[in-house]
């Protein structure tokens, strides 16, 4: 890994990036606070009741866990380097989500918001087309299917676009 | 050679897969078990493999004590 100016995430721990409890919002961002970080951004990714017009009962998200443990580590430090972040925290669900829990967080801090905002856009990107977790949606009718997912590449090529469109913005 | 399938591969296949005759490239192992069961075929062909929790691409030829995991295009988030 490149040495970086900026803060240098630990070593893999699993349970710091997949975890199967649930997610408790508010501990996480009482954690995401810097003196220098005059911006933070929360993104929670949330289990919505409806999907292409069926009614959603519940998710269930597996992981390949060591492997997203490890890709997430890596996009978290990429970003912090990219935007010089304070601090990036990410952290996604495996097991049954209900309606209007919490799938996925991601926190970032930096100095300003523009970089809070890209920044926490890139990260979460890149966690839901490249990092080997899968949802699969059971309907209230007893169905289930598991989503199929992207071409990872088109996608994430895609997503980075349009993050340079925003960031040319800025 | 130990094979580790995820998510929607389950459909088709245990989670767990153990290959006694030698399986040389990834090609090799996708017709294995695409022959197992042809429903799977297209799905295989989408995933992307690794050998001890790092990606491969299609030049790599697999040893006996590799651990490979089979995963589909990521849906998390």
């Amino acid at each position: 890994m490149m040495s970086s100016a900026f803060y240098h995430l630990p070593a893999v721990d699993e349970w710091r990036y997949i975890t199967d409890e649930p997610i408790n919002l508010a501990a996480v961002l009482s954690k995401a606070h810097r003196p220098g970080a005059g911006a933070v951004v929360l993104f929670s990714g949330e289990t919505r009741d409806t999907s292409e017009g069926k009614a959603v009962w519940f998710l269930e998200y597996e992981a390949h866990p060591s492997m997203a443990a490890k890709m997430i580590r890596d996009i978290l430090q990429e970003a912090i380097d990219r935007w010089g972040l304070h601090f990036a925290i990410a952290q996604h669900r495996t097991g049954v989500v209900n309606i209007s829990d919490s799938a996925v967080v991601v926190v970032t801090g930096a100095p300003h918001r523009s970089e809070a905002y890209a920044a926490n856009r890139f990260i979460i990107d890149k966690i839901k087309h490249e990092v080997p977790i899968w949802k699969c949606e059971h309907f209230t009718d007893g169905t289930k299917v598991w989503s199929e997912g992207c071409n990872h590449k088109e996608k994430v090529a895609a997503a980075e676009e349009v993050l340079s469109d925003s960031v040319n913005k800025f | 050679m130990k094979v580790y399938l995820y998510a929607m591969l389950k459909d088709y296949f245990d989670h767990e897969v153990w290959l006694q005759q030698p399986v040389h490239t990834i090609d090799e192992l996708k017709e294995k078990l695409s022959a197992q069961n042809e429903n799977a075929r297209d799905l295989l062909d989408s995933c992307r493999f690794a050998v001890n929790d790092r990606f491969i691409d299609n030049n790599y030829i697999f040893q006996s004590h590799d651990v490979v995991s089979i995963l589909p295009p990521a849906s998390g988030g």
